[in-house]
């Protein structure tokens, strides 16, 4: 086969030499673009499986762990709860809108394939500095996509991040994270279990949208291919989606399916290898049965990732039932092949056998690559100079930061309350939703500190993960367990390498000392054009639990005149990595002190102490402590009517960033009582001061309330709009 | 009274379930399934046509649902005097298929708008009898297509016959531009029919009745029609 070739199905010689060797006879085309599709990072995991191995994957309330659709944690008697996390980086860059509407599509049918009813989603979303000429267009584009997929299949959205920083301005990054509702004895897997079962296509007609998808996301971004690549972005149709969700739900309650599998990344080439790989069988596949939107080569139906398709395996005798469910539904249905016990991947198209392979040269024999790293430098002690700052500056600064600022330009985009069972919509520490029938909340949420993570990536990981936690502990609920999205730039480069390496590491350190095991993730490689490559951007989605929905804590002041206290470890303004980069303007990475350590043991005392005080109904709302420091979380507490009143002797520590940070919300009758409780415990805890309408009071400092309240709630609209 | 009531789910509504778990919730009574293909509509007191987006909203929302076969026994059912809920895309489906006058036009910025609003009663009918003339309902809009429009002499009939049930308002119950957020004319959030028996509502009261929703407002409309 001419080399050309091999390189542009992105396969290294090297590679192809091992299937060559295996084979040994020249592959049809087909059979080159199955290894394309299979063997790249989106779909293999070359590069990450070596670490992502590492990682604590189970514990006595996982019910699935990675490998499959989803991750699934048992949340007591019969529920459980799906869930996972997937990028649409690179498709979300050259098409915004149709780039994150397929991103929401594809991970909702992750959930449903396992049999689940999506229950939320969540977000997590980069974009480079606004003054990048593209960014508010990428902006407009993302969240409307993202929207509309949501809200039109009726999801609610329930929480997320968005951030801006020049690293992504030319490689904007797009996860989508969704939960599912499943009841433990109606798990569906993909794995068949019966040889002659007929495989069954479900869904949108296959097109020529999204060939060789995957492969472009495994992919380095130059100037020129925004317009070249735009063909590989699929394009989404919520509303089959919608049918398709509805029609596979009932085919499962039904039992009438045997197993099921999304068609994503690579189309029915991956769905078809993985049920043959999962179920340790072979599958016969007729390429002429596929519903096709339009004439396509065999070669290019193996390519396709057209949206909104499932495969499944169903029994023969249940074909006139699976038929009647989907006729209802009005979604096309073919059965297009059978399982067989080859342990063979086979597609025929017009009598001809076009693909011949075994299952485990394609998954087994899949590349796992070493790749060599560098452990990054050691930063230097540096000092600053605060001199020119004081509460005013800073105030202002963080005011008029983008980053900063309240988000509702972006979630008013999102159906936040569809499905009747939200509780805590997005602006929350975290989004809360109740399982329906039922008094269990699910609480979740989605984090990263890129800054953090370049600095330091084991420790910055770490501290994204524990603020993660502190997210869901603010609002009274126990963090479970974690899906993860690990995008970074190309591992070819050692020094990203070994951010991805030490940020797995941090990971696995953090989930084994708290106990959340990591049961679903993604991985997005690559993010980079030319030679600028995007901050390490590893995202938690952190997602947790509290039996009783009614003794979830809000975020937010309740009345005028409870006190203000708060517990946790200030940073010294000089390892605060975000008061120096957002307040001295500090860019360059080498101009940055160590990451201080993540405290395990502070966290979990601070966690255990919360729930006790919330157990004693002491906590009236509660806030954790991040980026911007105890002033930010004021802020972000703050209603259109009340304000707060504090005393603090270090002023711009309050925008430093703290360890096991918390701001509790108690009502004065329970201040004595609170104050009891911290010393029997050893907890540190500080009185700030007091809830107050109308009114921001710093020591001496007094701005006018309305003018900070309407300027944190408006700049980002007035940025954006701008 | 005892209430009977029934939903029906066109293919993409979204909020059938929503608007069942409401019904049966509030009159302590199963609520009817509806296909959209079934020609006949089960004896019921009320029919909440749901939100959603039926047939996708393709073509124009509410559009192609209007062609659906239970279409014509909602039309009956209109015609007994039997009550009628369209919530959101449901009452987009009830001004394609006639039943209330005027249109819902794309949001006036263009963007999918959820948040919660405010609205209070405008003139008194049969689903608006339990609020007070000055009472402010917290409930949560979520829509792309909420604008109402209608002709000079559209409005100034809907005036007449005194069927513009809810305005959209702000906290303190003043009708400001700014509260009007979907841009609405004369700031309509809801209109019934001339003989008030069918009810087009933008805002989600099903979103707005459990303990743990943001308001428990939405309640009272339903409580309106049980007396």
């Amino acid at each position: 086969m001419n080399t050309e070739l091999i390189l542009q199905h992105g396969l290294t010689l090297d590679e192809y030499e091992v299937i060559n060797n295996y084979m040994q006879r020249e592959l049809t085309m087909e059979e080159l673009g199955i290894f394309s599709a299979m063997w790249n990072e989106h779909c293999c995991y070359k590069t990450s499986k070596k670490w992502l191995k590492k990682l604590p994957t189970s514990n006595d309330i996982v019910i699935q762990g990675p490998g499959e659709n989803a991750g699934i944690i048992d949340i007591q008697d019969d529920d459980a709860i799906a869930f996972k996390i997937e990028s649409h980086n690179h498709p979300s860059y050259i098409e915004p809108f149709n780039g994150s509407a397929t991103g929401v599509g594809g991970i909702l049918r992750d959930i449903f394939t396992m049999g689940a009813r999506p229950i939320a989603t969540l977000n997590s979303i980069r974009f480079g500095d606004l003054s990048n000429f593209k960014t508010k267009y990428l902006v407009n584009g993302v969240v409307k996509g993202i929207g509309h997929y949501g809200n039109c299949i009726g999801i609610p959205n329930i929480g997320g991040e968005c951030e801006f920083d020049h690293s992504y301005d030319y490689n904007n990054l797009v996860n989508a994270m969704a939960i599912g509702h499943v009841k433990k004895d109606s798990i569906f897997y993909s794995e068949p279990k019966t040889i002659g079962g007929l495989i069954v296509y479900i869904g949108s007609k296959t097109g020529k949208d999204g060939i060789h998808g995957a492969s472009m996301a495994s992919d380095v971004f130059s100037e020129d291919d925004e317009d070249s690549k735009r063909p590989s972005v699929q394009v989404g149709d919520p509303f089959m989606e919608k049918l398709l969700m509805e029609g596979c739900l009932e085919l499962m309650d039904a039992k009438l399916i045997e197993s099921m599998q999304d068609m994503g990344a690579a189309g029915i080439t991956s769905s078809s290898v993985e049920m043959a790989s999962k179920g340790n069988l072979g599958v016969e596949i007729n390429l002429d049965k596929i519903p096709l939107r339009e004439p396509l080569t065999p070669y290019e139906i193996l390519l396709s990732e057209s949206q909104e398709r499932m495969l499944a395996v169903i029994l023969e005798e249940n074909n006139e039932k699976v038929k009647n469910i989907l006729k209802k539904w009005e979604i096309d249905y073919e059965v297009i092949g059978v399982v067989t016990d080859t342990k063979k991947v086979i597609f025929k198209s017009q009598d001809k056998i076009v693909v011949d392979l075994p299952v485990d040269i394609i998954v087994d024999s899949a590349p796992e690559y070493d790749r060599p790293f560098n452990l990054p430098l050691k930063h230097k002690v540096q000092k600053y100079d605060f001199n020119q700052l004081n509460i005013e500056t800073c105030l202002n600064n963080l005011l008029t930061n983008i980053n900063y600022s309240h988000k509702a330009w972006v979630y008013d985009q999102y159906d936040s309350t569809v499905m009747g069972d939200t509780i805590f919509e997005p602006g929350s520490s975290s989004g809360i939703v109740k399982v329906h029938k039922t008094n269990k909340a699910i609480g979740a949420t989605t984090d990263c500190n890129p800054l953090y993570i370049r600095i330091n990536p084991e420790q910055g990981m770490a501290h994204t993960v524990v603020e993660s936690y502190r997210n869901l502990v603010s609002s009274n609920i126990k963090p479970m367990a974690i899906t993860n999205n690990l995008n970074f730039a190309s591992p070819l480069d050692q020094n990203i390498m070994g951010e991805l390496v030490l940020s797995i590491h941090g990971l696995k350190e953090t989930a084994k000392y708290f106990d959340t095991p990591i049961v679903s993730g993604n991985v997005s490689l690559y993010n980079q054009t030319n030679d600028e490559p995007i901050k390490p951007t590893p995202v938690i989605g952190c997602v947790g639990f509290n039996e009783n929905y009614r003794s979830v804590i809000p975020t937010h002041f309740q009345n005028d005149g409870d006190q203000i206290f708060m517990i946790g470890k200030p940073l010294d303004l000089a390892e605060s990595p975000y008061f120096l980069q957002d307040q001295l303007g500090l860019s360059n990475i080498n101009e940055f002190n160590d990451l201080a350590k993540c405290d395990f043991a502070l966290e979990k005392k601070h966690q255990d102490f919360l729930f006790q005080m919330f157990e004693k109904s002491m906590i009236k709302s509660c806030n954790d402590i991040s980026r911007g420091g105890p002033i930010h979380s004021l802020i972000t507490m703050m209603t259109s009517k009340l304000g707060f009143h504090i005393q603090h002797s270090d002023e711009l520590s309050l925008f430093s960033e703290y360890l096991a940070g918390y701001i509790m919300i108690i009502d004065q009758d329970n201040s004595e009582s609170i104050v009891k409780e911290a010393q029997a415990g050893g907890v540190d805890l500080m009185h700030l001061g007091s809830v107050k309408t109308d009114a921001i009071e710093i020591n001496e400092f007094q701005p006018k309330f309305n003018s900070v309240y309407e300027v944190y709630k408006n700049n980002f609209s007035d940025k954006i709009k701008n | 009274m005892s209430l009977s009531s029934a939903v029906i789910t066109f293919p993409g509504s979204n909020c059938d379930r929503d608007a069942q778990t409401y019904l049966e919730a509030l009159t302590s009574q199963d609520t009817h399934k509806v296909w959209h293909k079934d020609v006949s509509l089960p004896k019921v007191d009320l029919l909440i046509i749901p939100g959603g987006f039926s047939f996708g909203d393709y073509l124009r929302s509410g559009a192609m649902a209007s062609k659906s076969p239970i279409i014509n026994d909602v039309l009956k059912h209109a015609d007994r005097g039997g009550y009628i809920i369209g919530i959101c895309n449901g009452f987009q489906i009830l001004t394609e298929i006639g039943l209330l006058d005027g249109a819902l036009n794309r949001n006036i910025n263009l963007k999918f708008l959820a948040k919660n609003c405010f609205i209070k009663k405008n003139h008194d009918n049969h689903f608006n009898k339990k609020i007070l003339p000055d009472q402010c309902l917290s409930i949560p809009v979520a829509h792309n297509e909420g604008s109402y429009y209608n002709s000079e002499e559209g409005l100034k009939s809907l005036e007449d016959n005194q069927q513009i049930s809810f305005l959209y308002c702000n906290e303190n119950g003043n009708t400001t531009d700014q509260s009007n957020l979907n841009g609405s004319l004369n700031h309509i959030a809801g209109i019934t029919n001339k003989k008030k028996n069918v009810l087009g509502l933008m805002p989600h009261p099903e979103r707005a009745f459990q303990d743990f929703h943001t308001s428990q407002d939405g309640q009272l409309i339903l409580e309106s029609l049980l007396g």
